[in-house]
């Protein structure tokens, strides 16, 4: 097989992470041994009850924390236990995160929140401005750039976070509950969104959820519980 | 703009009302240290030209002169004051050079006699280089060569001795050769110097009436005025190396009162500033200490999205320095505004302790001091809000991002 052909590696390969949390004088099992592979362009959807570990996946997977044992690998490397500098950087370039509360940044526009991952990077200006119009106009925002994230609708906010999220073109989009704020219509309108963007830009998709919904639009549901794989479908 | 000062500014904006109160306590304390530095300035500056224009800027004696006690007039005296005198005029920078005889002794009315502290001077050229520098309240100043003995005598010592212009007293005092005379002398002036103790003892007299007293040629000291303060150290140099037989102080040696005076402000103003700049880095603290935590979800947000911890600390410094600086501004304009309107509307401050006549309040303007505490206030501020910021930016991002 010629290197041509060789299959893509897993976006993102967990392989039995285990995490444990400390409360007072108890300690918590968050996660117990979990693994699972997210595909380049897939769309996978973690659900379970609250306490069954999908924020404590989602904060493994995207960097800002580390597992106490397993591995986990993203595009084949080995991210484990990286130091703050090089998850901060690999954050930076290659994982975008989408939040249930959409942590936009007040007093930025729209284009500037948009524009902030990019200048993060330091790309030029020029560059920068020409990414952030298409981006605005591919989640049909390109009217309100110049508004202030409160002078927006839910819906709209998600969108923006949306754009912010892939306009670094990441492999990786971590999204925490990202529908729970909207009402259904614009819940599905957001889920198109991020479907259609995340097809186009090439990113894999890891959604906390527990909207149902939801879940029946995504390629593939793993289903948490107490820290394990409950259960998979597609 | 740079962009995280863009941000910084845009941070400032998010609780205005937060930010104006930080902005006008920054900017009440900068005018505050800065108005109250201005006024030990132009006192340091007042007391300074006083001092200089009462000694001169240099002062030329015999060594002993300024080491020893005489027990006689003049002991110590100089000698040959004429061609001394041509020869210090030579130096450029030199305006006038006045012959001075220090010596006490009694000054009496007939029916009683007190102590006088005397000072026998070159009335037209004393007079002539130092201005206004007395208050004459009854009579006229003496002039240089009056055919008869005159005096002027301070306030307190004339209502002492029921003297009047036209009065006829008698001067005793001790000669150079240790025997006393006695001189009749008639009242040209009353003055008043500002200070009663002084005004109670001191008598001005004509050079040579001075000299005809104490039997002498000799004169205590000369007097050098110079073309400006800042001539005051080159040309001490260079006339101690010219005249290496005899003592060159400055105005600055024989200033008590200037440097007791600046001690004192030194300390009070000094601790003054201290407190307010305590409180305004405090104030500015305070309220970075408060945005930052209202904001530490963002913050870890922010981290997520791969932002350094020093790029956050930054921003936040820039903040506090937008705080600061703002209101470090504010106030030198305050400051600059007061300084100025006091010259156009004057301020008469109550006379001093010892002293018996007020002063016109004068702030003195001094860009030096305006760019080093507006500086201090701008580096402390950014200081004071990092140290603030450090620990939430280094904050893991998951517990950041928990935060509520």
């Amino acid at each position: 097989m010629d290197r041509a052909t060789l299959p893509l590696p897993p976006v993102l390969d967990v392989q039995a992470v285990h995490k444990t949390y400390r409360l007072g004088a108890h300690t918590v099992p968050a996660l117990r041994g979990v693994s699972l592979q997210v595909q380049p362009g897939e769309l996978l959807a973690l659900t379970g009850p609250s306490g069954s570990g999908k924020s404590t996946l989602l904060n493994l997977a995207g960097l800002i924390d580390a597992p106490d044992a397993g591995r986990i690998l993203l595009q084949g490397a080995d991210v484990t236990h990286l130091d703050d500098a090089r998850a901060n950087r690999l954050r930076q370039q290659a994982i975008g995160f989408i939040f249930q509360g959409f942590n936009l940044v007040p007093v930025m526009t729209v284009a500037e929140n948009v524009d902030y991952p990019l200048f993060l990077a330091g790309v030029p200006a020029a560059e920068r401005r020409e990414r952030v119009a298409a981006q605005l106009k591919a989640v049909g925002l390109q009217d309100h750039a110049h508004h202030r994230p409160d002078a927006l609708s839910g819906g709209q906010r998600q969108r923006v976070a949306i754009a912010r999220a892939l306009i670094k073109r990441p492999r990786l989009v971590i999204a925490d509950e990202p529908t729970a704020s909207l009402d259904s219509h614009t819940a599905d309108q957001v889920l198109d969104l991020m479907r259609e963007r995340g097809h186009a830009e090439g990113a894999a998709f890891v959604i906390a959820t527990h909207d149902s919904r939801l879940t029946r639009r995504c390629d593939r549901v793993v289903a948490l519980l107490d820290g394990k794989i409950e259960g998979a479908s597609q | 703009m740079n962009m995280w000062l863009k941000f910084a500014i845009q941070n400032t904006l998010r609780n205005r009302r937060r930010s104006i109160v930080t902005v006008s306590i920054a900017a009440l304390g900068t005018a505050a240290i800065l108005l109250a530095g201005g006024f030990a300035l132009f006192t340091y500056q007042a007391l300074a030209q006083a001092a200089a224009r009462t000694t001169g800027h240099l002062i030329l004696g015999k060594p002993d002169q300024f080491a020893k006690d005489e027990d006689v007039p003049l002991r110590h005296g100089l000698e040959d004051v004429a061609a001394l005198r041509t020869a210090l005029l030579a130096d450029p920078a030199v305006r006038q050079v006045l012959p001075k005889v220090e010596f006490s002794g009694l000054i009496s009315n007939g029916d009683k006699s007190t102590v006088m502290m005397a000072a026998g001077v070159d009335p037209d050229n004393e007079f002539a280089v130092k201005g206004p520098f007395l208050n004459m309240t009854e009579g006229k100043v003496l002039v240089s060569g009056s055919p008869d003995a005159e005096v002027m005598l301070g306030a307190g010592l004339a209502r002492s001795l029921k003297a009047t212009p036209g009065s006829s007293l008698t001067l005793l005092a001790s000669t150079t050769d240790g025997a006393m005379n006695a001189m009749d002398v008639r009242v040209k002036g009353i003055f008043t110097t500002g200070v009663p103790d002084v005004d109670k003892r001191l008598v001005y007299t004509d050079i040579v009436t001075a000299q005809k007293l104490l039997v002498t040629q000799r004169v205590s000291t000369l007097g050098i005025f110079l073309d400006r303060m800042e001539s005051t150290g080159p040309v001490q140099q260079r006339l101690a190396a010219q005249h290496p037989q005899l003592t060159v102080q400055t105005w600055m040696d024989q200033a008590f009162f200037y440097k007791s005076v600046r001690d004192l402000y030194n300390r009070i103003f000094g601790a003054l500033g201290l407190i307010i700049g305590v409180i305004v880095v405090f104030v500015v603290t305070n309220a970075m200490a408060m945005a930052i935590i209202e904001r530490t979800r963002e913050i870890g947000t922010l981290r997520a999205m791969g932002t350094l911890p020093g790029q956050l600390l930054r921003t936040l410094a820039l903040e506090g320095m937008v705080l600061g600086g703002v209101g470090a501004v504010a106030g030198a304009a305050l400051s600059l505004g007061i300084s100025l309107m006091l010259y156009v509307v004057p301020v008469h401050m109550p006379p001093p302790p010892g002293r018996s006549e007020g002063y016109p309040l004068n702030i003195a303007i001094d860009p030096l001091m305006y760019i080093v505490t507006l500086a201090a206030m701008v580096l402390l501020t950014m200081l004071a809000s990092s140290w603030v910021a450090r620990k939430t930016v280094h904050m893991p991002v998951v517990v950041a991002l928990a935060h509520t």
